[in-house]
């Protein structure tokens, strides 16, 4: 690849983007606008920003190499972040949020669940949550990007790193939410054309769809042992049920779906950022052809680069890359497309990265000043001025400390920590928010004892069996090895369920009994909350 | 069928595309809806 010229594909694209920003800026000028879009996104605009959020570079490089391990079976996984990702999602979630957000004049996740329940709490302790685990989840994606910039523009990784944050930093502080979901739309719109030329050129490589799912079925022979001893039956048919490889895969499926994405934050405020369900419906649209651009095109391709590597090499894809799944999409890339479409997929995984950690940035920030902090909450919409000054100036300072703690989180931590980091924030999301979210959104009689109660258990819970139970995590976690010499408290199979399927549960069941036991909110709220 | 070997990951990747199917279809038809 042709670094300068690369570089300056990249200076032209970060120049399109602080335009954005720019743009963003001089739209923003009171609360309203720097934490919920002003309420008036236009429904591209939103579809593309919760898709460009929602897909990062591990989804892309990550999932799709797992793809060339297991086989297009890992396709239920896009079906399930189509159907409820986005369908679920912004129809039976995203509607009735924007329009009880519109009522509570909620500007953040934790503030829609505070209001909801008329409790002050909630919304601290949502924004404690997600201002301590987010980090993590930031941490991992800014790392990624940093050694992709590293290895594709000979940059040291540290400058990589420091430039890009600070990069990202200036667009979130100067233009909020705006600058965030303007910069996500021109990057999404780049994801969408980088993986719909992948999916063109790769069936085109191979001779045809049909022709190149017949070339991986007649490759089944052709699977390792190591594989086929786990249950591994070919790369277009699902592993045996029930055997090691096929819980591999429903479990990265389940888990990689993770209900989680039902209660992140930096997604559900974008349903917030629209002004009536008529755009929510246009985007229904858009996200679905998106995701499935997305990890569709991903897992597909992963699976396909088999057949082309066997071709080409007589290797298959995990043994093409030197048995890491990780190589097997940049390999793929490098090897088989023609190079001006390096530079666009190249350009498409800098963009995947930039709106995800966008996002983020600006969810830690609005979660200091806004959730944490409570600045500006008594004041309501109407009565604002123009120029909020101060409370925009804390959640500045929080976007600022939320990214140097990323960075240093992401710096600093084994790089085993960093692998669970995302699936430590997802499952987090699901145990704290997601009981009182659905049940809150759907029920009048929850009561605010019980969504409490919902959240309490779900935080400990969560975080007992990461640190003391589930071995993968807890072994990594070190406590408690540190104060009771074994890698978990309990046996087999407690210590291989993930943490999320148990703290999930229990603090939805939770939810459910104390609300029968206590009075609903007052009934202004709920009135306020149903009309 | 399409050169896939077996029924379970055909149905995902026609699952895939019917969901998205749906998707277009569901903004189609409600697309000037406020509901």
């Amino acid at each position: 690849m042709n670094v300068p010229l690369f570089s300056i594909i990249v200076v032209i694209y970060l120049l399109v983007i602080g335009f954005l920003g720019y743009l963003g800026f001089r739209r923003t000028k009171t609360t309203r606008d720097f934490m919920v879009a002003g309420r008036d996104i236009h429904p591209y605009v939103m579809a593309l920003s919760y898709g460009a959020t929602f897909i990062s570079t591990s989804a892309i490089v990550g999932f799709g190499g797992a793809a060339g391990v297991l086989g297009m079976g890992l396709l239920w996984l896009t079906f399930l972040n189509i159907a409820v990702g986005i369908a679920i999602a912004f129809i039976f979630f995203g509607k009735r949020t924007r329009q009880m957000g519109v009522k509570l004049e909620a500007h953040t996740f934790p503030e829609f669940l505070g209001r909801r329940y008329d409790s002050k709490f909630i919304q601290v302790l949502g924004g404690v949550v997600i201002f301590a685990f987010m980090p993590i989840y930031t941490g991992v994606v800014l790392i990624g990007a940093a050694r992709f910039i590293e290895s594709t523009l000979n940059i040291n990784f540290v400058l990589a790193l420091a430039i890009f944050s600070i990069i990202i930093a200036a667009y979130v502080i100067a233009g909020g939410l705006k600058g965030v979901m303007y910069t996500d739309a021109l990057q999404g719109t780049i994801m969408f054309i980088g993986m719909a030329v992948l999916m063109v050129l790769t069936y085109k490589a191979l001779g045809g769809i049909v022709p190149a799912h017949q070339a991986l079925t007649d490759l089944a022979s052709k699977v390792p042992e190591s594989l086929t001893a786990g249950g591994h039956l070919g790369w277009t048919t699902m592993p045996a049920m029930g055997s090691p490889i096929w819980w591999k895969l429903v479990s990265t499926i389940i888990l990689g779906v993770g209900i989680g994405v039902l209660a992140q934050p930096q997604l559900v405020v974008r349903f917030m950022t629209v002004k009536s369900n008529k755009e929510l419906n246009r985007a229904v649209l858009i996200g679905g052809i998106f995701i499935l651009a997305m990890t569709g095109v991903a897992f597909v391709v992963g699976a396909l680069t088999n057949v082309y590597f066997f071709n080409n090499t007589g290797n298959i894809a995990i043994a093409e890359a030197g048995g890491n799944t990780d190589l097997i999409i940049p390999t793929y890339i490098n090897m088989a497309m023609p190079s001006w479409f390096v530079y666009i997929f190249m350009l498409t995984l800098l963009a995947a990265a930039m709106s995800t950690i966008s996002s983020q940035f600006h969810a830690l920030g609005t979660a200091f000043s806004r959730d944490m902090l409570r600045v500006g909450t008594a004041v309501s919409e109407r009565d604002e001025k123009t120029g909020s000054g101060k409370g925009l100036l804390i959640t500045k300072i929080g976007v600022i400390i939320g990214i140097i703690l990323s960075v240093l989180l992401g710096y600093y931590l084994p790089i085993s920590i960093i692998a669970l980091g995302t699936a430590l924030f997802f499952g987090v999301c699901a145990a704290v928010f997601l009981p009182m979210y659905v049940l809150g959104l759907y029920w009048k009689r929850t009561s605010k004892a019980a969504a409490i109660s919902g959240m309490v258990v779900g935080l400990v819970a969560s975080i007992f069996w990461m640190f003391f139970v589930h071995s993968e995590t807890a072994k990594v976690l070190l406590v408690v090895n540190a104060l009771f010499g074994k890698e978990s408290l309990l046996g087999y199979p407690w210590n291989a369920i993930h943490p999320i399927l148990i703290a999930f549960p229990l603090a939805f069941i939770v939810t459910i009994i104390v609300t029968l036991f206590t009075r609903p909110v007052k009934q202004e709220i709920i009135d306020k909350c149903f009309s | 069928m399409l050169g896939f070997a077996g029924v379970s990951a055909l149905l995902a990747y026609l699952m895939t595309i019917l969901s998205s199917v749906f998707c277009i279809v569901y903004g189609l038809v409600m697309w000037n809806k406020d509901k």
